[in-house]
């Protein structure tokens, strides 16, 4: 099985999402302004930006746990529409990951990961757990199917919440700084799964901090400030020879600190 | 020839059996209030609550806009008039109030009601509250996976903020059962009112009150011990073993 998928890893595929003029106001303060952009089958996209800049929002806009003040978000060349039943059926192919894990406390490990395929997809039990087993077994997390989440470490849950994620097939998994809520040494797992994920060909979108692995896994970078997309490159062009000086200058500074962490 | 009963001992006995059957009435009728009011009134609190919780979103058509704004003032000006007046005016003004709209409802239906509608009231702060516990990423988490607002309200929210409101559910209803002596003022044959008929005969209401005093302290102290246990048994089981041990020892 897994030779099938990785057969088709490579080229990149037709037109999953695109956003068309997305903006976002809280209030006054304009969040997004005008964000266009397009998420083909099998990319792998990380959105960088410093704090405030509209990352995690956009990534919440497109699957509707906010909903945009102005703007469009399409699937598969179909508008998102405004019904209840349309984004909950819309919510089931696109899944997400919290940097916050909000697995389901009352639930073991492997209740988490069968509530969506049993509640949503209907699946019988015995899919919905074979299911569950097998996602659980891809992030490391099978031996622990019957703990709850207040018992695992930061980096346990996260994988948990991966492989719930990835029950429910989704066509494309948005992350929104799966690792920002981990300490250091839990990081790295969580970024193994990942990075094997991207290879398997699901089409990622990843809000993240981790320049790293954006440079090894993404293959494309988007840089947010201030509302805007100001940059869109491939991560060699990107990390190299970016056009906006605001990246350029961001880059400066993230060279810097981590040139500052390695010293100590 | 029964003899008339010598001091105070004596006399709680003779009350207590001579008028048993107004006692083991007045206890069932007691109990048919509090349990019946008790339950319909934690319905009646869920919906409530979660009507009061519901947001208007601003995309929401118009119609259910008014329709939503319209239903959650009507909760919000009944939970402050059943939480800011004393039941004991509750219950005349609903009885009497009944009876003068032409409805010949009797007192007991009438305790039934005044009793869910108090209980109502106050369940649906504890419903709202007992939500709002419920940290944000636990509706986030289900929303995302695609379900549908409802059946995370169902299946995620409220099964998490049912444990929180138990002991809160145990409180009201040893609360409710005691508070159903106020309905005596209706006419609810209920222990308080048999009490004070058993009591009126030989002129003996220390006596009398005496009795249904240890029926009530009895009724909620094992009332309070069973809810305690329910509560026990509710709690999460905190230990688990890795399934690779588990399968091991089953194999």
């Amino acid at each position: 099985m897994n030779n099938n998928e990785k057969s088709t890893e490579n080229p990149i595929g037709e037109e999953i999402l695109r956003v068309e003029e997305l903006s976002k106001n809280f209030g006054e303060h304009q969040v997004l302004r005008k964000i266009d952009f397009s998420v083909r089958k099998g990319e792998v996209i990380c959105i960088l930006g410093s704090s405030g800049s509209g990352k995690s929002t956009l990534l919440r806009c497109i699957n509707r746990l906010e909903t945009p003040t102005f703007g469009r978000v399409y699937f598969h060349g179909r508008e998102v529409g405004k019904s209840q039943r349309e984004i909950n059926e819309y919510r089931s192919r696109v899944g997400m990951v919290f940097q916050s894990f909000n697995l389901f406390n009352n639930m073991t490990v492997l209740k988490n990961c069968m509530e969506g395929t049993r509640k949503v997809l209907h699946l019988p039990k015995d899919e919905a757990k074979s299911r569950a087993i097998t996602h659980l077994k891809s992030v490391g997390m099978a031996p622990f199917i019957n703990a709850y989440p207040e018992q695992l470490s930061g980096g346990q849950k996260q994988r948990v919440a991966i492989a719930r994620g990835l029950c429910m097939n989704p066509e494309v998994l948005l992350f929104d700084e799966p690792t920002s809520a981990l300490d250091p040494e839990m990081v790295g797992e969580v970024l193994n799964v990942m990075k094997k994920l991207a290879q398997t060909g699901l089409t990622m979108l990843i809000v993240t901090h981790e320049m790293g692995f954006a440079h090894d896994v993404a293959s494309r970078v988007l840089f947010m400030d201030k509302g805007y997309i100001i940059e869109d490159a491939p991560p060699e062009k990107f990390f190299t020879n970016p056009d906006n000086e605001r990246t350029k200058e961001f880059l400066k500074r993230y060279i810097k600190s981590e040139k500052g962490s390695e010293n100590e | 020839m029964t003899e008339t009963p010598n001091g105070i001992f004596e006399w709680i006995w003779f009350i207590a059996t001579k008028y048993s059957d107004l006692f083991i009435s007045g206890t069932i009728i007691t109990l048919i209030i509090a349990v019946s009011g008790t339950i319909l009134g934690f319905i009646l609190g869920f919906i409530t609550g979660i009507a009061e919780d519901s947001k208007i979103r601003s995309e929401d058509p118009l119609p259910k806009k008014i329709i939503l704004g319209f239903i959650k003032g009507l909760c919000r000006v009944y939970v402050e008039i059943f939480r800011d007046t004393p039941m004991i005016v509750q219950a005349m003004i609903i009885y009497f109030g009944i009876r003068m709209a032409g409805v010949n409802i009797d007192p007991i239906s009438a305790g039934i009601l005044v009793t869910v509608l108090n209980t109502g009231a106050y369940m649906a702060e504890t419903v709202r509250a007992g939500i709002k516990s419920i940290d944000i990423g636990q509706r986030e988490g289900a929303l995302a996976l695609g379900m549908s607002p409802i059946s995370t309200m169902i299946h995620i929210i409220l099964l998490q903020a049912f444990r929180n409101i138990v002991p809160e559910m145990a409180n009201t209803f040893l609360t409710n059962l005691k508070m159903t002596s106020v309905l005596n003022v209706i006419g609810v044959k209920e222990l308080f009112l048999q009490a004070k008929t058993a009591g009126g005969t030989y002129y003996r209401y220390f006596e009398s009150y005496l009795v249904i005093a240890v029926i009530y302290f009895v009724l909620c102290f094992v009332f309070n011990k069973l809810f305690n246990l329910i509560e026990k048994k509710m709690a999460v089981k905190k230990n688990y073993v890795l399934a690779v041990e588990y399968m091991d020892n089953n194999e």
